[in-house]
């Protein structure tokens, strides 16, 4: 069984949901809170920013069928005052590919019905990038990440290489090329990865993360090696990266 | 060019062909006939009214200027002499047509016929049969013999009859086809109108035009297409909302089952919640087809067969993958991997295993799916692809799925450009091979 890591309550940062629909939203707020994040709520528009106002937020956890002004919306007001991170629910899966058009700015999208610990990784993630102390080895910002020839549209999900060919990765490879992109030419431990990577739903047991790195290192390693092994340490993401 | 004999062109063709041609036979039979029967009413008329006027000239000449006048009458086809015996001698087979000859001739002009009357062959050696002899006998014992020449009535003129009444059937004919095109044209527009509606569901209103009976068949056919869209239409939300709307719930059942201590109870809620989701998400996306808002992009089919295998794998299934680096075709990643993710995961639910293989032959990307289960008989073959059908006489109820996987698969791979053929693996269990276009269009 995996340790849970950080879970004293409060420590991981404080979070506002915004749902209508207030069982759901007394539940993610219970979620949260037992995985250590502050969690405040809010059921439309007005309040969202009322709460705002009150109090210091780190991510806001928005969703998109709010009555009154709906939670695109919402997202373009707010990106256009404050830069804190926006993480959507949508209703279905494949509306995200329209949303994401729009640009409303939000930093991540998840389909309803959503996997708890698939929000929890998510949350963690955006908020892992949105601290990430700028210009240290990731320039720029945005949504999309260059490194030797490839794209990731990190909004999308969605690898693409230089000619244009979209190439698909797992959930897992995903996650596991989100970190090192998120801390290239940097040496990052088994447990680092690990932590970032964890697996989101109860059923799937974990591949170790070398079999992780081997199906990655297949899909992505076309023109040389991009991810070293360092002995006894872990990996080691080559490439410079590029945010735009 | 192959010819259709059961176009309205070619029905109407030959029961034009057919029915001018019994007018024509009839009619020109007909013809014919009442000609050939005046010509020879008037012929035989004539015959007996010039033998009676020789008969009368005789019997009132002198015996010695009966033989000179008898000779100053024949003309054409009678030539007539006098003498004092008869001639003509009633052969054994009397040409039918002389004995017939005779009665007419009684009937026409019954005078010739008092005194005896006498049609037959000449006599002698090899009577000629084209002579007929009418001997008749005058008033004094003395005969009057005239042979006449055979005649058959010729009906004149029945050559350009003929032609001009085929001229006139040459002409209706042509016309004929021209004017059932012109009006089986519009019918074709039907059937177009009928399959586009089928294949993209998109109400294609025929125009309500054209000859009065087709222009009513046009209307009626346009409200149907749009009553059919609507009825359709209808039940599409209304079982879209239903999947939409359950999404909540389980969205808080996830939430809740979070709060459950108890680790294989909480796993095995999960695991009932992914089938449903499973289930919202195979009806959501079979009810939209592949008319998805993903634009087709080059897209790596070998990446995405890896994704599948590999959570496959992590799942403990025994799955197997050969074939090249990369293989690009024009395509919609999503739902690509929805395609291949429902295929190799029957293999592996149905066949225990799969074996997954990419091959590159000229235009296309061959994806073969094999697995060692019982495989699909021949017989159902086309019936899986149908939705909500599945084969629980050979498959086990448990193992899920309600019907729809193969359904989207080929809405997929259809929407692709691409072929989805079942048929039998090396073990006897189920082959799927799969074909995509590397070029769009």
């Amino acid at each position: 069984m995996l340790q849970q890591p950080n879970t004293i309550q409060g420590t991981e940062g404080r979070v506002l949901v915004v749902d209508d629909d207030g069982e759901i939203l007394s539940l993610v707020a219970k979620f949260l809170r037992s995985n250590g994040f502050v969690v405040i709520t809010a059921r439309n528009g007005a309040e969202m920013k009322a709460q705002m106002l009150a109090s210091q937020i780190d991510l806001v956890v928005l969703d998109i069928m709010l009555p009154g002004t709906n939670g695109l919306d919402l997202c373009r007001a707010l990106r256009a005052e404050s830069e804190v991170p926006v993480v959507m629910l949508t209703a279905k899966g494949d509306e995200i590919d329209r949303i994401v058009g729009l640009e409303v700015g939000a930093d991540d999208y998840l389909p309803k019905p959503f996997n708890p610990r698939e929000l929890l990784a998510r949350i963690k993630a955006v908020l892992r990038r949105s601290r990430s102390p700028e210009g240290t080895s990731v320039h720029g910002t945005g949504r999309l990440m260059e490194f030797d020839g490839w794209q990731l549209d990190t909004l999308k999900r969605e690898l693409v290489d230089s000619s244009g060919v979209v190439v698909d990765l797992s959930t897992g490879e995903y996650d596991l090329l989100l970190t090192f992109l998120e801390a290239p030419q940097r040496v990052l431990t088994r447990e680092y990865l690990l932590d970032s990577t964890k697996n989101r739903t109860l059923d799937v047991f974990d591949r170790s993360i070398d079999v992780q790195v081997s199906r990655l290192r297949r899909k992505i390693e076309v023109r040389g090696e991009l991810i070293k092994t360092v002995r006894g340490a872990g990996y080691l993401f080559t490439a410079a990266v590029r945010r735009k | 060019m192959s010819i259709r004999f059961d176009t309205l062109v070619a029905r109407t063709t030959i029961v034009l062909i057919l029915g001018i041609a019994t007018v024509q036979i009839v009619g020109l039979q007909t013809y014919r006939a009442s000609l050939s029967a005046d010509l020879s009413e008037a012929t035989e008329r004539r015959l007996a009214d010039r033998l009676l006027t020789i008969k009368r000239t005789l019997a009132g000449l002198p015996e010695e200027l009966r033989e000179d006048a008898a000779h100053d009458l024949s003309s054409g086809a009678i030539e007539a002499h006098w003498s004092k015996d008869e001639r003509a001698v009633e052969a054994d087979s009397v040409n039918p047509m002389w004995t017939d000859l005779q009665a007419r001739l009684v009937e026409l002009a019954p005078e010739l016929g008092e005194d005896g009357l006498i049609i037959g062959e000449q006599g002698g050696q090899n009577p000629d049969p084209h002579v007929a002899l009418i001997s008749m006998r005058l008033t004094d014992g003395s005969w009057l013999n005239v042979s006449l020449l055979s005649w058959t009535p010729r009906v004149p003129g029945a050559p350009q009859t003929v032609m001009v009444v085929w001229l006139i059937a040459a002409v209706a004919l042509a016309t004929a086809i021209l004017l059932v095109r012109w009006i089986s044209r519009p019918l074709a527009r039907f059937a177009d109108a009928a399959n586009g509606f089928y294949t993209t569901g998109k109400v294609a209103a025929v125009p309500e035009a054209g000859p009065y009976e087709v222009a009513v068949l046009a209307r009626a056919f346009n409200d149907l297409q749009e009553r059919l869209a609507r009825s359709i239409e209808d039940r599409t939300q209304a079982l879209a909302a239903v999947s939409h709307d359950l999404k909540t719930p389980i969205t808080r059942l996830r939430l809740r089952a979070e709060e459950i201590e108890n680790s294989p109870l909480a796993r095995s809620i999960a695991h009932d919640l992914d089938d449903m989701e499973r289930m919202i998400d195979q009806t959501l996306s079979y009810l939209r087809g592949d008319r998805s808002d993903e634009p087709l992009r080059p897209v790596d089919v070998v990446a995405i067969l890896e994704t599948v295998t590999d959570d496959l794998t992590d799942q403990g299934a025994a799955v197997s993958f050969t074939g090249p680096r990369t293989a690009v075709v024009p395509g919609r990643r999503l739902g690509l991997k929805r395609a291949f993710a429902n295929l190799v995961g029957n293999a592996v639910k149905y066949g225990g295993t799969a074996r997954v293989s990419v091959s590159e032959g000229g235009k296309n990307v061959f994806v073969e799916i094999e697995d060692d289960g019982g495989g699909i008989a021949d017989a159902d073959r086309d019936r899986v692809f149908l939705p909500f059908v599945r084969l629980e006489s050979s498959r086990n109820n448990k193992t899920g799925g309600f019907g729809l996987g193969l359904t989207i698969a080929l809405a997929v791979i259809d929407g692709h450009g691409g072929t989805l053929k079942l048929g039998e693996s090396s073990t006897g269990g189920l082959r799927v091979s799969v074909s995509l276009p590397k070029q769009s269009g």
